[in-house]
């Protein structure tokens, strides 16, 4: 238990996906103009890493290692995370309209997203089991809905101050994440 | 060699069936949502939020259940686009009059109000309504900061810079509205996009009539428009104390628009 503990905060936090491994830059940059809109994101793309994470983990533990092909790992797991959303959109749109109209455009976005096979790569970098993999994919996700709902905050704010016309939008927003970046590193002696 | 290959192979099929096997065994799409796509082919797709729908298929959604939603939630864009508006005439089997149902949005101030200070708070017309009520001597001028602009999705409204207040354009203002729920001092209008005349002064207070003290560029309640106007199109309202233009009759009235000494009322569309 103690292990699971140390390996969801540091997903979280120590080993942040888009504070200090940079992956998942384009939904944090594209969908954290609204707080709204950013905690549907973050829902999303936790869901989808969960999902993923434990797909991959069965086909990581008991086909590629039995078989000793883990170099296969990137194109299979390309393979599943993409047909997953594509299953989970379909189960998503025929059962439950309101949902789907919520996640909206969300949904299908993240497939390409390059944190989900970030986090299915890590676990298979590190060897974990399957629990240890749904774990650590549920600490990547909720750290990066918890940094893509503060940067919306920023965002929103930075919106009625007087910022130079050419630092507006995209600039400015890069500089306010590696601020936080910056700030994030404090956790780096949290474990 | 052959075990990569079967493996990759072998997940591939069972993906591709996967997928086939969840499309065949989950009950049908609902046959409203057919109906939605439809009806969302002719929507603008700018998912501006105006009609009060959240997004343009949520908009075709509550059309395809009920197609009366467009007279009461109306899509100003569509109005204006014959195409999009004769293709949902005929999906939706609806007669639409355009002429009677087009809006455009007028900006009440005639601009050029002195200022009490200089403003260097947060950049939006809401923040600084709320400090003094706002830099100007008028309580209902424009601030000209900038608020409707952000909102407008048709960019139609600009700072006119002598004036320092927002001035909307009438060709490419839709008449959607969401500027007027945006002004903290409620001073943009709907008007018909037919209208021959404007009244660009907000002044509302009955008690404190202002003269010149306020603003020299409002209304002065000489009443000269109501005199003048031959056809009735404009009376004068006794609560409000400011000149009522009659919007039904649409009748123009050249003669006030030229009596009026401090050029607050305008014929519509205002010129360049």
């Amino acid at each position: 238990m103690n292990s699971l503990l140390t390996i969801f905060l540091g997903m979280a936090l120590i080993n942040n996906f888009v504070l200090t491994k940079f992956l998942g830059l384009c939904p944090f940059f594209g969908v954290s103009k609204k707080i709204s809109n950013a905690v549907s994101m973050g829902a999303a793309v936790t869901l989808v890493m969960v999902i993923a994470s434990s797909a991959t983990g069965i086909i990581y533990n008991y086909i590629l290692v039995p078989y000793k092909v883990q170099f296969m790992d990137i194109i299979i797991y390309i393979l599943v995370i993409a047909a997953l959303v594509q299953i989970v959109e379909i189960i998503i749109r025929r059962t439950n309209i309101t949902l789907y109209n919520a996640l909206g455009i969300y949904l299908p976005l993240i497939t390409t997203n390059c944190a989900v096979l970030g986090v299915t790569l890590i676990n298979a970098q590190n060897n974990f089991t399957l629990v240890e993999g749904i774990i650590s994919a549920l600490g990547g996700g909720i750290g990066f809905t918890l940094m893509i709902i503060i940067m919306s905050a920023i965002r929103e704010k930075n919106e009625l101050a007087d910022t130079p016309r050419s630092m507006r939008g995209l600039p400015i927003a890069f500089i306010i994440a590696a601020f936080l970046s910056l700030a994030f590193m404090g956790f780096n002696g949290l474990l | 060699m052959w075990i990569p290959i079967a493996i990759l192979s072998a997940i591939g099929v069972i993906c591709g069936i996967a997928i086939w096997v969840t499309n065949r065994t989950l009950p049908p799409e609902p046959a409203s949502l057919k109906k939605a796509e439809e009806v969302s082919g002719k929507l603008p797709g700018m998912n501006c939020g105006a009609c009060g729908f959240p997004g343009c298929f949520a908009y075709a959604q509550g059309l395809s259940k009920d197609k009366n939603v467009f007279f009461s939630n109306t899509c100003s864009t569509v109005l204006q686009d014959q195409n999009m508006l004769s293709g949902l005439e005929k999906i939706l089997n609806l007669t639409i009059d355009k002429s009677a149902m087009e809006k455009k949005a007028v900006i009440g101030c005639n601009g050029n109000s002195e200022t009490i200070g200089l403003y260097l708070g947060i950049g939006s017309c809401k923040s600084a309504n709320k400090i003094l009520k706002g830099f100007k001597t008028c309580p209902y001028g424009c601030l000209g900061i900038g608020d409707c602009i952000k909102v407008c999705p048709q960019n139609a409204i600009k700072i006119n810079i002598d004036k320092k207040i927002a001035v909307v354009d009438p060709e490419k203002c839709n008449g959607c509205g969401l500027c007027v729920k945006e002004c903290p001092r409620k001073i943009i209008k709907l008007v018909p996009a037919d209208a021959e005349l404007v009244f660009l002064c907000s002044y509302e207070s009955a008690k404190d009539i202002p003269g010149r003290e306020k603003c020299d560029f409002g209304c002065i309640r000489c009443r000269k428009c109501v005199k003048v106007c031959e056809n009735n199109a404009i009376s004068w309202d006794r609560e409000k104390l400011i000149p009522e233009i009659d919007y039904s009759t649409n009748l123009e009235c050249d003669a006030s628009v030229k009596a009026c000494p401090t050029k607050v009322l305008k014929k519509y569309p205002v010129a360049k």
